[in-house]
């Protein structure tokens, strides 16, 4: 027996968590994408979605943030830090590679410095994530050593029934705990069995590609400038990625006041690493790519001990020239040893 | 009681014809609103349509565009190729929904002092019929508000 | 003989006599329906070009990249009307020499049969007449109307809705033929004319600024509405500039090589309704 929720529970679910304070997030499909965004009623949601088109991180790491307000006086400059307002909030219907990318990016964001703008929202947030119950050709999280079914990041895990009535409830945290006792007298017990998690295929072995990765012999392989001809050099991959982060810190205003921002930035473009001098250490698209790859499978993997993708695989699915990760790291597995 | 509305106007101007007409009226002690902040620049040619965003940016309810009459630009040609941008930039904000009405485009020779202050009154009373541009105003509002979440 | 399997052979007897260092084309792509770009610098790579309905993109694009040109030699590249276009527009534009350039131009009709065109240089496609002919997809038309439709204040609503979901990746700048620009003005920092940021003030200076900037200029091949991740219908904003250019100049960009940029042109008698 375990507990189970009920769809035709939802609209009751989300009334006693905004009763209890909190705003409840979850996929919607608003002005032709998909993304989460507050919900007040269940058929808001679009929880049939494989993934949202934009991740959950943009709700944690939004794509432009204000940090300082400041005004240049004659004799001194005043300054007033802007922080985020401590908002609780529900994040219904997560997908196990979303949230798996925010646990991931945790200890980036907690590295030498704890940054108040990530960890503030991330305290004040409960991630229930939902199981999935189908894949498309560009899932790949196997293939990155979670799963369908992963409960990483989650602090509640919902796994949905056969017969798609509803789902199972498992809370994973204290926080999880906390969350279903809100919507304990919405949930029953049950023996309705959970749906067959989905296959998806394993597309390369990332052992492998780490092993290779980490040969310095292979730093300048020609391997890399073949694969990156056709990259143009946009920064979609790596702003729908659920773990890219890199941002750039931006002041805009005039001579006497402005803003500084946070705002996301992209080791696609041929700016992010231009000197002031004009020198560009990356000034090819090869050099660029094989960075986004080094990053994520090498240089993350030796920081904090974990490969920074999760497997979800926007970044092929909706790249303009069909490029991505599972296409390299395949090449790379596939290549003679 | 809050202030009443008073139209900010930004004018983007030739040195050589409108500015000199604007010079031409008030040397001749002609009256008009003190609602417009002029800029002046070589030739119409070198109003970039980026001038005029900016100055929406900044708060301008109201933008004019005004250099010498065709056949009379210091440059020749500078006015013709202004013209040809100003059609497509127009057609562009219409379609993106600033209202045509906030951009005005006018000729305006050295000799025409009177054309200048009529011209400023008449932006001015129609901005302040208009009311200030707020749709713009207010994504410039959002950006100096900290994020909701 | 198929398309495919012609173009195969045309592209292998290029690479092979040395008159091209590198033929752009398509390749399978990572799913049934998806073809990626495919570089082949030998006759063996060559085999690996696929061409069909699913072609669709404008690999123009890639004649503008860095470098690509520089050293003089030839390229060959598949290209469909809309790809023969930007060409036209590219070459008017002093950005390419038409003499580096080996089409091997075909023709996707009706959406599934796919039709060599005749001619290798650019000067052998004469596609203007049929430029001027082309209509936009019914829905692009139907879209824009809706939109002319509206109040200026609702039109501002819709675009800003729009606009806001930009996240400022710039696939709609890196993936036109258009947007050659070394330094791109949004990367212009002294002065700041567009935000980087991408709040929707930003966005919507810049997504003004592009369309501006691609006035009279554009193909029409879609590649900035496929290529926008957050589905933002860049494709309206570009035709209706089209529909003011052609209306005001009657003027078609890419008609062919010769023809002068309409926004670096003027004729003393151009229409001037608008100004007091």
């Amino acid at each position: 027996m375990t507990r189970i929720l009920l769809r035709n529970k939802l609209d009751d679910c989300i009334a006693a968590w905004q009763k209890a304070g909190f705003s409840v997030l979850a996929p919607v499909k608003r002005h032709e994408m998909s993304s989460f965004g507050e919900v007040r009623k269940a058929d808001e949601m679009a929880l049939d979605l494989v993934l949202t088109e934009r991740t959950i991180k943009d709700q944690f790491f939004p794509q432009t943030e204000p940090l300082i307000k400041y005004k240049i006086g004659k004799h001194q400059i005043d300054s007033e830090t802007m922080t985020p307002p401590e908002k609780k909030r529900v994040f219904f219907g997560v997908r196990p590679c979303d949230a798996s990318g925010l646990a991931i990016d945790d200890p980036l964001f907690g590295w030498d410095y704890k940054d108040d703008y990530w960890f503030g929202r991330r305290e004040n947030s409960v991630i229930v994530t939902i199981a999935c119950s189908q894949a498309d050709d560009f899932c790949m999280c196997t293939s990155v050593k979670l799963s369908p079914d992963s409960t990483k990041g989650a602090d509640v895990m919902l796994r949905p029934l056969s017969d798609g009535s509803g789902w199972q409830v498992e809370a994973m945290s204290d926080r999880g705990t906390a969350l279903v006792e809100t919507i304990s007298s919405l949930l029953q017990e049950s023996s309705a069995e959970a749906a067959p998690v989905p296959q998806v295929a394993e597309k390369f072995d990332v052992e492998k590609v780490m092993e290779w990765l980490a040969d310095k012999e292979n730093f300048e392989s020609q391997f890399w400038k073949d694969i990156a001809l056709r990259c143009v050099g946009c920064g979609s991959c790596t702003f729908l990625c659920p773990t890219c982060h890199c941002f750039d810190i931006q002041d805009e205003g005039d001579t006497y006041q402005g803003i500084r921002r946070k705002n996301w930035d992209s080791c696609s473009f041929a700016l992010f690493t231009m000197h002031t001098s004009g020198h560009n250490p990356r000034n090819t698209q090869s050099t660029r790519w094989r960075q986004r790859i080094m990053h994520k499978f090498n240089y993350y993997q030796g920081k904090f001990g974990v490969n920074s993708c999760t497997g979800c695989g926007r970044c092929t699915r909706q790249c303009p020239v069909d490029m991505g990760i599972t296409e390299t790291l395949q090449a790379i597995t596939n290549l003679p040893r | 009681m809050s202030d009443p509305f008073e139209p900010k106007i930004v004018a983007f101007v030739c040195t050589y014809c409108t500015y000199a007409g604007a010079d031409l009226a008030g040397t001749s002690r002609l009256k008009y609103a003190p609602n417009v902040r002029i800029v002046r620049l070589p030739c119409t040619g070198r109003i970039s349509p980026m001038f005029i965003l900016k100055a929406l940016q900044k708060g301008a309810d109201s933008v004019l565009v005004s250099g010498c009459h065709p056949g009379d630009c210091h440059f020749t040609s500078g006015n013709y190729h202004a013209r040809r941008r100003w059609t497509v930039f127009r057609a562009l904000l219409s379609f993106t929904g600033i209202p045509e009405e906030r951009i005005r485009f006018s000729w305006i020779s050295a000799a025409e002092g009177a054309k200048f202050a009529e011209l400023i009154n008449e932006i001015t009373d129609d901005t302040r019929k208009l009311g200030p541009f707020t749709q713009y105003q207010e994504l410039q509002k959002v950006i100096e508000t900290q994020s909701s979440y | 003989m198929g398309i495919q399997e012609q173009y195969r052979s045309e592209a292998a007897a290029l690479l092979s006599s040395g008159e091209v260092k590198l033929v752009i084309g398509f390749g399978a792509g990572s799913t049934a329906d998806r073809r990626r770009p495919l570089f082949a610098r030998t006759p063996e790579e060559a085999q690996k070009f696929v061409l069909d309905a699913a072609c669709i993109a404008n690999l123009s694009t890639y004649l503008v990249a860095e470098g690509l040109l520089s050293d003089g030699k030839k390229v060959g590249v598949f290209l469909k009307p809309d790809g023969i276009r930007s060409v036209n527009i590219l070459i008017s534009e002093a950005q390419l020499k038409p003499e580096q350039v080996v089409i091997l131009g075909y023709a996707i009709e009706s959406g599934k049969d796919v039709a060599a065109l005749e001619g290798r240089n650019i000067s052998d496609f004469s596609i203007g007449e049929k430029i001027r002919k082309l209509t936009p997809p019914p829905h692009v038309i139907e879209a824009a109307e809706k939109i002319e439709a509206m109040s200026a204040e609702e039109r501002f609503e819709y675009w800003k809705e729009e606009f806001s979901k930009c996240i400022k990746c710039y696939a709609c700048r890196q993936v036109c033929p258009m947007c050659y620009c070394r330094r791109c003005i949004v990367d212009v920092n002294q002065p700041q004319w567009v935000s980087t940021s991408s709040h929707t003030l930003g966005n919507f200076e810049w997504n003004l600024v592009r369309a501006f900037h691609l006035a009279g200029r554009c193909a029409s091949c879609g590649a900035c509405d496929r290529a926008c991740p957050v589905n933002i219908p860049l494709r309206l904003v570009n035709y209706r500039m089209g529909k003011e250019v052609r209306s005001a100049f009657d003027y078609v960009a890419g008609e062919n090589s010769d023809q002068k940029p309409v926004l670096a042109s003027f004729k003393q008698d151009d229409p001037e309704t608008f100004i007091l």
